[in-house]
């Protein structure tokens, strides 16, 4: 029974119901004032209020995806790790949240796929990637190609790739549904705004429940590597990408911010721009990291991108930070972190009036980060057709 | 009254305590038959479950800092802003020396090919690499084969990196001089295609054990992995970096530092030759910012336990025990010996091995 099921969601719901329903029914049994009868009382309510708050919590979880399985809860069974780097799961999935550049019909469902739809939607696909260094597998990621990727212009030109990582805990259908990425690319595409690219849109923790931050963990999961070295290796076998530097940036929100600009940082020559949404600037260790840093201070100082800044020579990236001057607790270390930045590193900030740390306030910021990004990514130029012989 | 001020915890969580109050001490008053009781019960109930459920979402939102306002909950907040270029300019300004160049070539000898009097065997450059984010800046030497500056446009050359602590004790056969000798040699007998061959002192910084990143010290491990390949690209014609895969070679005081490289660098290090041995600690001190599990997972043999087999070609060369590489590693790793040949070019083999391998890495990728 899944996790986040129509079906176990709606059990849940019923039961909670139920308890209710069977409160009011049996209400009557427990009226005397014994002392006893009044403690049955406050049993039955606080029954009832825990199975109401269990309901709710699996109707959120459902709703913004914090944990997309059992086993990312328990950490049980994980997925196996596949010849293929990249193995694609599935590439019907429906229709895409808040695309108006995708077709949906009245019904919510995707509209019926004519031959060559991905020439004028694209594609998302859902996918498993096995990293080769690191052993690690991370399941239930999406791949976001462009429709340009399948058109005749583009059949023979490498596209430039945007990682993309979400918070933790998170689910990475989250990066479609609630942050609108491929919908937004898609429509800033449309609009002339930026030019296509590939989104890989990845999970940032490596090993759920674990929150692994984007660190080699000592003789733990190598979650750095995984994102920075497995991932491209994979994406650059599987799809038609480009290599090397110019050609990839990375992009996150809260977790994943903290993560792409970290990634950013120790990796430059493969992202010399990140994004970083409401994301932080050290982390951990703490319950749900476990031993991030195998006890080393000083290893969990590399890890801090204000000590790096402080004490490593300044990577060559460009790196923008978002936060809010009302809702988002994490402005003035954004300020450091930003007063910190020397050249060659180079800082840029989206600074909002208000927004909390939500969907809502990144959707907003969105827009802006793609196009300053799309300026620091080597375009895929198209090729030009033969003009078609004029019929006689 | 504001989602997050401390008012509405308050309001919530007398109303809670409230509710809950009054629905135990007049529980009996609802209940009676008929339609009215049963209302009031549900009404009861509701209010109860969702005042505690209002007082927790209120504080985990609080803490959490999720949702800042009313608009922010229901989605209605709007307006942007603007990107800012973020440096501070006093401290763009301030104390930001030229970065140095990644290579300054210090001193160029050419080299003849030995036995062959008059034919040339390519040049040796005393080097200094600046590792722009490792910081460091090491001495080392370069060879370029004969016809180098010569062939502008031939295709761009593979590299092998010689790790050794004897570059300047000449005579020795992982000195700078006969190390690129050994390689003039092999190239002009046609054992050993052409190649650069960028050659480091076994220690790269103060700190550094093996050539790994000390926590809060020296960064070998990123100057090697980062810096060296950007610093020789962007010098010398190499091969591109999707294609880069290097060869290593090291003398005993590098052999750790090979190992450990292409074991956990498989991405530009595709191959390593070293002397045999167990390499279950990096040499010198063990500097592991006081975390057993780094100690851990500084041990080789450990790391072949516990990673995946890396696509890596291993040659130990010499005589000793090469456990327990030679029998636990698998496919894609492969790990060969040989022994040295006596005489003055005790490491023709070795080049030629590593010529043989970086050729087949190349091929087998195009």
């Amino acid at each position: 029974m899944g996790l986040t099921s129509g079906f176990f969601m709606g059990l849940m719901i019923a039961v909670a119901v139920g308890s209710a329903a069977a409160t009011v029914w049996l209400w009557p049994r427990f009226a005397s004032q014994r002392a006893g009868m009044v403690a049955a009382r406050f049993g039955l309510i606080a029954a009832g209020q825990l199975l109401l708050l269990a309901a709710v919590l699996v109707f959120l979880n459902g709703v913004f995806g914090f944990f997309g399985s059992w086993s990312a809860v328990f950490g049980s069974g994980g997925p196996v790790a596949a010849a293929q780097p990249i193995v694609v799961t599935g590439s019907d999935l429906g229709p895409v949240p808040g695309g108006s550049a995708l077709p949906e019909t009245a019904n919510g469902r995707q509209a019926a796929k004519p031959p060559g739809a991905a020439q004028s939607v694209g594609k998302i696909l859902q996918v498993t990637v096995s990293g080769g260094h690191t052993g690690i597998v991370s399941a239930g990621n999406y791949v976001y190609l462009p429709p340009q990727y399948f058109q005749p212009a583009y059949a023979h030109v490498r596209f430039p790739v945007v990682l993309a990582l979400t918070g933790y805990p998170n689910a990475s259908w989250s990066i479609v549904r609630w942050l609108r990425l491929p919908a937004t690319a898609a429509s800033l595409v449309a609009s002339g705004k930026i030019r296509p690219a590939v989104y890989v849109m990845m999970n940032v923790s490596v090993a759920l429940p674990r929150d692994t931050e984007c660190t080699n963990v000592p003789a733990g999961p190598q979650a750095e590597t995984f994102l920075a070295q497995d991932v491209p290796q994979a994406v650059d076998r599987t799809f038609r990408v480009q290599t090397g530097s110019a050609g990839w940036a990375v992009l996150g929100y809260s977790t994943g911010g903290y993560c792409a600009a970290k990634l950013a940082m120790m990796n430059p020559y493969q992202f010399p721009a990140a994004v970083s949404l409401a994301g932080y600037y050290a982390a951990g260790p703490d319950f749900i990291t476990g031993n991030l840093y195998g006890g080393s201070t000083a290893f969990q100082n590399e890890n801090d991108l204000d000590w790096r800044l402080a004490h490593l020579p300044a990577p060559p990236v460009s790196v923008l930070v978002t936060s809010s001057r009302v809702g988002e607790s994490d402005l003035a270390d954004t300020l450091t972190f930003l007063h910190l930045i020397h050249p060659p590193m180079r800082g840029y900030s989206l600074i909002l009036a208000q927004g909390g740390h939500n969907y809502g306030t990144w959707v907003r910021q969105l827009p802006q980060s793609l196009e300053w990004l799309n300026q620091r990514l080597t375009p895929a130029v198209p090729q030009a057709q033969p003009t078609p012989a004029h019929p006689r | 009254m504001g989602l997050t001020s401390p008012a509405l915890v308050v309001v919530l969580a007398v109303v809670a305590a409230a509710a809950l109050a009054a629905i135990l001490r007049y529980w009996p008053r609802l209940a009676g038959r008929g339609v009215m009781p049963v209302l009031l019960r549900i009404a009861a109930l509701g209010l109860v479950q969702l005042s505690v459920l209002g007082l927790i979402f209120v504080i985990v939102n609080n803490a959490a800092g999720f949702y800042s306002s009313w608009p922010d909950l229901f989605g209605s907040q709007s307006g942007g802003g603007a990107i800012i270029a973020g440096n501070d300019h006093t401290r763009q300004n301030a104390g930001i020396t030229e970065a140095a160049a990644p290579v300054t070539v210090l001193a160029s000898s050419p080299i003849a090919v030995p036995g062959r009097p008059g034919e040339p065997g390519g040049q040796l450059q005393a080097v200094r690499l600046y590792g722009r984010l490792s910081g460091l800046s090491v001495p080392g030497y370069i060879y370029l084969p004969s016809g180098y500056g010569a062939r502008v446009a031939t295709a761009p050359l593979p590299v092998a990196v010689v790790i050794s602590g004897q570059l300047d004790s000449p005579g020795d056969p992982y000195s700078a001089g006969r190390l690129a000798a050994t390689a003039a040699r092999q190239i002009a007998s046609r054992n050993l295609g052409p190649l650069i061959v960028v050659m480091l002192p076994a220690t790269v910084g103060q700190h550094d054990q093996g050539c790994l990143n000390v926590p809060g010290g020296t960064q070998a491990a990123l100057f090697f992995t980062e810096d060296l390949p950007q610093a020789i690209d962007s010098a010398y014609r190499t091969v591109p970096p999707a294609d880069r895969r290097w060869t290593l070679i090291a003398d005993p005081a590098g052999g750790y530092c090979a190992l450990q490289l292409a074991m956990t660098s498989s991405e530009t290090f595709a191959a390593a030759a070293m002397p045999p041995g167990g390499y279950t600690a990096p040499p010198g001190p063990a500097e592991s910012g006081g975390s057993p599990l780094i100690r851990t997972q500084d041990d080789l043999s450990w790391l072949l336990g516990h990673q995946p087999m890396q696509p890596i070609s291993v040659l130990f060369t010499g005589t000793g025990r090469g456990q327990p590489f030679l029998s636990q590693a698998r496919p894609p790793m492969r790990v060969g010996q040989i022994g040295l040949s006596s005489g003055e070019w005790q490491l023709a083999s070795v080049f030629d091995w590593a010529g043989t391998t970086l050729h087949q890495t190349l091929a087998s990728r195009s």
